[in-house]
């Protein structure tokens, strides 16, 4: 976020007007950067030595800091990333002309691209090339290709040109379809973008163009509702004081309005009669939404342009009739389209360990083809005198005039051909169908996540959103929850709590305004206007606020009030009801915690109405006051404070301010009245003991020479072009001195519901929670009672320290102690009592990236609970990065805010909330959901499921391919290893593509081992997947070996049945094709847990399909085959050795199956049997967790 | 506030349904001990029984194997057996007597088996055109077929191949005393192969002509769908050691009784190290003799059936109650302790 660097007030001078700067030209800064910040809660103690830290941070790892980059709206180190760019004047060949009103000059020396925008990849000529070289790619794929090429030439020709190249083929088209399918939905998406009208300025006058012939120069107009083309500085609007109501909601998601200006030397000029004419130099186009640099040559002067003048495409004008602005960036180059990038990709842990296991299966394949080319040259070689003449091998070719050798190329090409081939034979060893299944099932997966209503938020009508299709699994072996605090286990909904106003305290009894007659309102002009929400007040407060008189706590309450009501960036809009005498106050500003103190303000009687560009009109116990807003600080988070200046009517001047107690105290004179100040501090800390956000409010009034000194340098600063904000800040400092404390505030965010049981679930479920969160310590702690995550029973480990000396000091006490009382722990047998940890981000400052991070590791690694205040965004990446690297345990990442970005980036698996602040997050994480609670039913229930479902398909493919290819090389053996196949070519192809394929997706995406219900009440079940239960090197072992085992009784039951008779080849691969698809389907059907109708259809329906493709190969007199089943079929030794087959071969595995369920059964294996004999547990029992209930 | 009469405008709820919820009715089979016992004591009851009706039919086919390419080789070329079946001056004539043990039935399947000789080799199975076996018109398809597809005079053999070039050529003449009895030569072959895949008007042409002779010649006057023993023996077997319906006996052999065969060895298969049998069978539904099977399953039947009194003493012994949340790993840890 660039801290205001564009409020160049030079009009404060030539203008005729009151010298009055407007507040919201500061206002949409400071209203960024405090709702980013609000989550920290200004909290962050000591930003150098945090940015040290994440600068070191992002030397180690320079993925995340990119990612910083892109979520850098308010994040405190980009703030100071911010000072620094706007120290820095653009250079001139970093920067973009833009001739204002010229878009001929404007493009003639730079090529910028147009506004027509292209999200569609492909257009009819490209696509065959470009799919086909993006498919391509894959390493599957290439798989898939050499082998087909290799099958091309004839020495090697295993396969007939079709069979071959089938399976390639038809992976490539069905992803081609899929591709194409989408590109023409962005196409037509495009179209319907890039035709949509807008009204441009062409020969000084309106006329409308599609929206894709706008060029970089050219002057648009916007109507209210209308949405934003490209992007455009703000050269006037509607507002004669040049403001313009933009909502962001495309951008980032955020619902309430924004303010945008026009800059006063141009929004007195009209576009059809005013010639504009003017020179922007701008920034090169980036994706930061949050920031602009620029300035702007106008009528021969200089002004500077920042995030505040420009109004980004996709954005929709509100409240505001038209706005003008001048086209900088077009098409692609705009900064919504530069941010239309997708979810990182990330490969599941699932995944990650296949690979080694096919790794091991291509050493498979590779012995087995050493073994066949070898016993080939044997073969070759013992029989080398008879080749020649040999019936089966005829090597000499006596049809020429002279004798020579045919289709031999000697022993050592022959055993080298024969290995190649045996490639090719065995080739489906290596699963690479399972790559294209294992999507289909993620999609499948993804399909139940999001349609699932018990993750639906009804509050903010969010569905449960899977950004990320690859990692699935992953949910079901978390061990670790990084969460943030605000907005992800709290609401972000901030509600006015208890106020103390000079020293006393006013958290008495509360009266409840629900009724329509109590809220407070006032009459204007007959109608009843109300604050949209109502706020609960204290009937003691009340009282005294209402009573004017010239008592000194009268005063006090007056100020105090005025101050929350006045010193803010809220705007209020009024809103109509559907009672025509009644309308709503709305307040509308970036801050939660801002609306929160304004909406109590109005309920005290001190209602803000009105906010233009210099004054606020303020409705004081009904009686309408209108103050100028002289100047106005925005918060930053060095200062932790803003101010605003005010001119009374009385043309008193006073500077009222407000931030965070830490820095607060530090500028408020305590001489004036110490008592005060001690008493306002011991309630802050009971404030925030109880988990209440605080802030405290000063004032001063300025003399009239103080006002002129600060004016003066004010205008100084705000038009310097150099290191404005650095002047701002220091302008801002020297006048937020020896004030005198008004109170403090206490605002409650409330925990979102369901929290405390969802975390008590994740516990329950082996699952670590971290909070990492911005707020200061006590809250952080009354925060993690109220959540449950810490318990009176837990010991609380606290690292609180200011130098690395004094750190590694207390994590050598902090482990002695968490040894000790573990030892305790398992003597007394009582798990509840554990070690909480609680940190602070300035003990991590010195903890992270030294060698004293061991010493963390394992002292965290010892504690039920870590707490984390006052961090950064990126020691938030930092502390998620400690457990990562260290352990090979699963991380989930939770949080709504951009200070969360990086975490939720860095971690195995990040999820965001959509919530109050904005998409950020949302943006960033693989996955997105409306509620912190919905976690549980996301990991325990869904997580668990897509684990156990992935684990099974993946090992079952593996038992599927071999034991094909287990069968062939068994064939092999018999036919002089040369590498024929009895099985039909036609079969070897379609056996994983038709005949197998379905049932595994079917199970891979349907099948459940538990009920919701037996996973939500007992989250101790998730813990297979964190133990690796249903994947692993010894499930993988121990399905070869029965893979062998089943192979061969598939292969020797037929050969020894058959051996000695006059069987023909056709029919026994007749044979084999049948037994082997009949046991591949009886294996899946023996380990499917709940039989559907589905997974019914889609077993029998493939053994059925398997018969009918049979049959249909059989019936094509081309084949060698021809009629084989047939025959086959009317002898009864056929049926008895297909009998034989299926019960052979299944019976050691139902043996150790069986002993296993009954000796060593497994907790899912428990829980199953309980959920069917509900004689034991008592399973009824309601799950703890708050579901919603499905509605019928 | 306004949030339930947004929801009700333009939720985004999913909409239910037991589809989408997963919670579709299913069948979720666990199978306790009374299923493993019971399943394991099914397999036994239906096995054995079948194992012992599987050698019970096998027991009841008769079957006479000899073999004859050794002792056909008279002794004074058994050194050198292939100068012997080459030549085409040496008494290739043979006769052997074999003794009916049991009773045979009409009817009679004559087969000859050849062992160790590859008919499933790659070079081999490829060596065919079946295009040309079925449409006198293709008779120039011969490009798999080499090197026997055409003569040196450039003309396509027909049928070409290594197939049919190799094929088999030992004849068989059988006599109760001197009665001969009659061979069924008629519907050795397939049906379905006689009438599409090789054609009723594809003659013979330049078969065996080349430099070296594979085996059986064949009549050039009759069309390859009525060239029964070349259909047979163009099937290819799936295995080295098979055999080859040669012909059938339709009058039944007593018991005891001794018949003659007299066999003309033409047929090379000391070339490969092969070797050649005849063999005389009776057929029942069980095919040929097989006592595989029924040792197979009894064996089954066996297992399953120790199996399941395993189970049975490990259920006793070692009872578990289904479902007992007591052997739920965290409870178990928690008694551990």
């Amino acid at each position: 976020m660039l801290p205001n660097s564009s409020q160049v007030r030079g009009w404060i001078m030539t203008s005729n007007r009151p010298s009055l700067p407007t507040p919201g030209s500061t206002g949409s800064d400071l209203s960024s950067s405090t709702s980013s910040n609000n989550s920290d809660n200004n909290q962050i103690p000591n930003l150098h030595s945090l940015q040290n830290s994440s600068s070191q941070l992002s030397i180690k790892s320079n993925s995340w800091r990119a990612s910083v980059n892109f979520g850098s709206k308010g994040v405190s180190v980009a703030d100071s990333e911010g000072f620094s760019i706007s120290r820095r004047e653009i250079n001139d060949d970093d920067a973009r002309l833009v001739y204002v009103n010229d878009p001929l000059k404007t493009n003639e020396t730079f090529e910028f691209c147009g506004n027509s925008i292209r999200t569609g990849k492909y257009s009819v000529f490209t696509f065959l090339p470009r799919n086909l070289f993006e498919q391509f790619h894959r390493v599957a794929y290439m798989y898939f290709l050499i082998i087909a090429i290799l099958n091309q030439l004839p020495q090697l020709a295993v396969f007939g040109r079709g069979a071959s190249i089938l399976p390639l083929a038809s992976v490539l088209f069905v992803t081609a379809v899929k591709d194409a399918y989408e590109d023409w939905r962005r196409h037509k998406a495009d179209k319907i973008e890039n035709n949509r009208l807008s009204s441009v300025l062409v020969n000084d006058r309106f006329q409308h163009k599609r929206s894709k012939d706008i060029q970089v120069g050219e002057i648009v107009k916007v109507s209210a509702d209308e949405t934003i083309p490209c992007d455009i500085v703000v050269l006037s609007t509607s507002d004669p004081t040049g403001v313009a109501y933009v909502q962001t909601i495309n951008l980032d998601g955020e619902s309430n309005l924004k303010t945008r200006y026009a800059k006063q030397e141009t929004l007195s000029k009209v576009p059809e009669k005013d010639v504009i004419s003017g020179l922007i130099k701008c920034e090169k186009p980036n994706r930061n939404i949050y920031g602009f640099q620029a300035n702007m040559e106008v009528d021969g002067k200089r002004v500077s342009l920042g995030p505040s003048n420009i109004i980004l495409r996709g954005c929709v004008i509100k409240n505001t009739d038209w706005v003008v602005g001048v086209v900088v960036y077009a098409g692609r180059e705009t900064k919504a389209m530069l941010n239309n990038s997708g979810a990182p990709s990330k490969r599941s842990r699932l995944e990650t360990h296949m690979n080694r296991e096919i790794i091991l299966l291509s050493f498979f394949l590779v012995t087995l083809c050493i073994i066949v080319s070898a016993c080939a040259g044997f073969w070759l070689k013992r029989h080398q005198d008879e080749l020649d003449i040999m019936p089966f091998y005829r090597r000499k070719d006596y049809s020429k005039e002279q004798v020579e050798n045919y289709n031999y190329y000697g022993l050592g090409m022959e055993i080298f051909f024969s290995f190649l081939m045996s490639v090719i034979v065995f080739q489906i060893m290596i699963p690479i169908s399972l790559y294209i299944s294992m999507e289909l099932v993620r999609v499948g997966q993804a399909y139940f996540m999001i349609r699932d209503d018990k993750m639906f938020d009804a509050a903010s009508n969010t569905k449960f959103q899977c950004r990320a299709l690859n990692i699935n699994e992953d949910l079901g072996q978390i061990k670790y929850v990084f969460s943030d605090k605000t907005g992800t286990l709290t609401e972000n909904k901030m509600e006015f709590q208890f106020a103390s106003i000079s020293g006393v305290d006013y958290s008495g009894e509360k009266i409840e305004f629900y009724g329509e007659q109590g809220a407070y309102n006032i009459q204007v002009d007959g109608q009843v206007w109300r604050p949209k929400m109502k706020v609960q007040v204290d009937s003691k407060l009340l009282k005294l606020s209402k009573t004017r008189n010239d008592t000194k706590s009268s005063k006090e309450i007056y100020d105090f009030f005025l101050a929350l009501a006045a010193c803010n960036t809220i705007v209020p809009i009024v809103v109509n009801t559907s009672n025509p005498n009644e309308k709503l106050i709305d307040y509308q500003g970036e801050s939660p915690d801002e609306q929160a103190l304004v909406y109590a303000a109005a309920a005290y009687g001190f209602m803000l109405i009105e906010r233009t560009s210099g004054h606020i009109v303020i409705d004081i116990q009904g009686e309408r006051q209108r103050f100028n807003v002289l100047g106005m600080h925005e918060f930053d988070s060095d200062r932790k404070r803003m101010s605003v200046i005010l001119g009374y009517p009385d043309s008193t001047v006073k500077v009222f301010v407000k931030g965070a107690d830490t820095t607060m105290f530090k500028v408020i004179d305590e001489s004036l009245n110490l008592s005060v100040v001690k008493s306002t501090e011991n309630h802050l800390h009971s404030y925030s003991s109880i988990g209440l956000r605080t802030l405290v409010v000063g004032m001063r009034a300025l003399s009239i020479a103080e006002f002129d000194t600060w004016q003066t340098s004010y205008e100084i600063a705000s038009t310097a072009l150099m290191g404005r904000a650095g002047l701002l800040r220091k302008v801002a400092i020297n006048i937020e001195n020896n004030l005198s404390l008004l109170g403090a505030s206490a605002i409650e965010d409330r925990l979102q519901k369901g929290v405390p049981e969802a975390i008590e679930s994740l516990r329950k479920a082996g699952i670590k929670v971290w909070v990492l969160t911005g707020d200061k310590q006590e809250t952080a702690i009354s925060i993690g009672y109220s959540s449950k995550l810490l318990t009176s029973k837990m010991m609380q480990i606290i690292i609180n320290n200011n130098s690395k000396m004094s750190c590694k000091k207390s994590l050598e006490d902090a482990l002695i102690t968490s040894r000790k009382l573990i030892n305790v722990t398992r003597a007394s047998e009582d798990d509840e009592s554990s070690v909480a940890l609680i940190i602070d981000g300035t003990s991590l400052v010195y903890i992270l990236d030294s060698e004293l991070e061991e010493q963390l590791f394992e002292l965290a690694s010892k504690c039920a609970v870590v707490l984390c205040c006052r961090v950064a965004p990126l020691q938030k990446a930092g502390i998620v990065a400690l457990i990562k690297n260290r352990t090979d345990d699963m991380t989930l990442a939770i949080g709504d805010g951009a200070n969360d970005v990086s975490m939720i980036q860095m971690a195995d698996v990040g999820v965001g909330i959509s919530g109050q602040e904005g998409r950020q997050a949302v943006m960033a994480s693989d996955f997105a959901m409306g509620q912190f609670r919905f976690l549980v039913p996301l990991m325990l229930v869904h997580g668990h499921w897509n684990y156990q479902r992935m684990a099974y398909m993946i090992l079952y493919n593996f038992y599927r391919n071999a034991l094909f290819v287990f069968i062939l090389f068994w064939y092999v053996l018999y036919t002089g290893f040369t590498l024929t196949t009895s099985i039909t070519e036609w079969s070897s192809v379609l056996y994983s593509v038709i005949y197998t394929a379905i049932p595994t997706i079917v199970v891979g995406i349907l099948d459940k081992d538990l009920s919701r219900k037996s996973l939500m009440t007992y989250p101790q079940l998730y813990g297979s997947g964190q133990r690796k239960e249903s994947y692993n090197a010894k499930l993988f072992w121990v399905t070869m070996v029965d893979t062998l085992w089943q192979s061969v009784v598939v292969f020797f039951i037929p050969l020894l049945a058959f051996w000695e008779s006059d069987i023909d080849s056709s029919s026994l691969g007749d044979l084999w094709t049948l037994a082997v698809v009949f046991i591949v389907n009886i294996h899946l059907a023996m380990d499917v847990i709940r039989w559907t109708w589905i997974s019914h259809a889609s077993i029998w329906g493939s053994i059925i399909a398997t018969c009918i493709c049979v049959i249909v190969i059989d019936a094509i007199p081309a084949l060698p085959g021809y009629w084989a089943i047939f025959n086959l079929a009317s002898s009864g030794l056929f049926w008895i050795c297909l009998l034989g087959i299926l019960i052979a071969s299944m019976i050691p595995r139902f043996i150790v199956k069986m002993f296993m369920q009954h000796c060593k059964p497994c907790d899912r294996q428990i829980a199953r049997e309980a959920e069917k004999f509900q004689n034991a547990m008592e399973i009824t029992r309601n799950g703890e967790i708050e579901m919603n209930l499905p509605h019928r | 506030m306004d949030a339930s009469t947004r929801t009700r405008s333009s939720s985004k709820k999913p909409k239910y349904s037991r589809f989408t919820q997963q919670e579709l009715p299913a069948w979720k089979p666990i199978l306790t001990p009374k299923w493993v016992i019971t399943s394991f004591v099914t397999i036994a009851i239906l096995f054995t029984p079948a194992g012992l009706l599987c050698l019970w039919a096998s027991e009841h086919v008769v079957e006479i194997v000899d073999r004859y390419d050794d002792e056909c080789l008279p002794g004074t070329f058994s050194a050198n057996p292939e100068s012997y079946i080459q030549s085409k001056n040496t008494n290739k004539t043979c006769v052997r007597t074999l003794k009916v043990p049991r009773k045979m039935i009409a009817p009679i399947f004559i087969y000859y088996q050849l062992d160790n000789f590859y008919q499933n080799h790659r070079r081999y199975v490829k060596s065919r055109s079946d295009k040309q076996l079925r449409d006198p018109d293709d008779a120039d398809e011969t490009d798999d077929c080499k090197p026997i597809d055409h003569t040196i005079g450039d003309a396509p053999i027909v049928p070409c191949g290594l197939v049919a070039w190799s094929l088999f050529n030992d004849t068989y003449k059988f006599f109760k005393g001197n009665k001969v009895i009659d061979i069924d030569k008629k519907g050795i072959a397939w049906e379905s192969d006689k009438k599409y895949k090789f054609g009723s008007d594809v003659y013979p042409k330049n078969f065996q002509k080349g430099a070296l002779i594979g085996g059986g010649e064949l009549d050039e006057s009759k069309p390859l769908s009525e060239q029964e023993d070349l259909i047979v023996w163009m099937k290819n077997s799936a295995l080295p050691t098979f055999r080859k319906l040669y012909g059938k006996i339709n009058t039944d052999l007593e018991a005891n009784e001794t018949i003659t065969v007299v066999i003309q060895n033409n047929y090379n298969t000391y070339v490969f190290g092969g070797e050649k049998k005849v063999a005389l069978s009776t057929a029942n539904w069980i095919g040929g003799k097989n006592d595989f099977f029924g040792i197979t399953f009894l064996t089954v039947g066996g297992v399953c059936f120790l199996v399941a009194i395993n189970f049975i003493v490990l259920y006793v012994l070692k009872p578990r109650p289904l479902g007992d949340p007591t052997h739920l790993s965290w409870n178990r840890n928690q008694g551990a302790q």
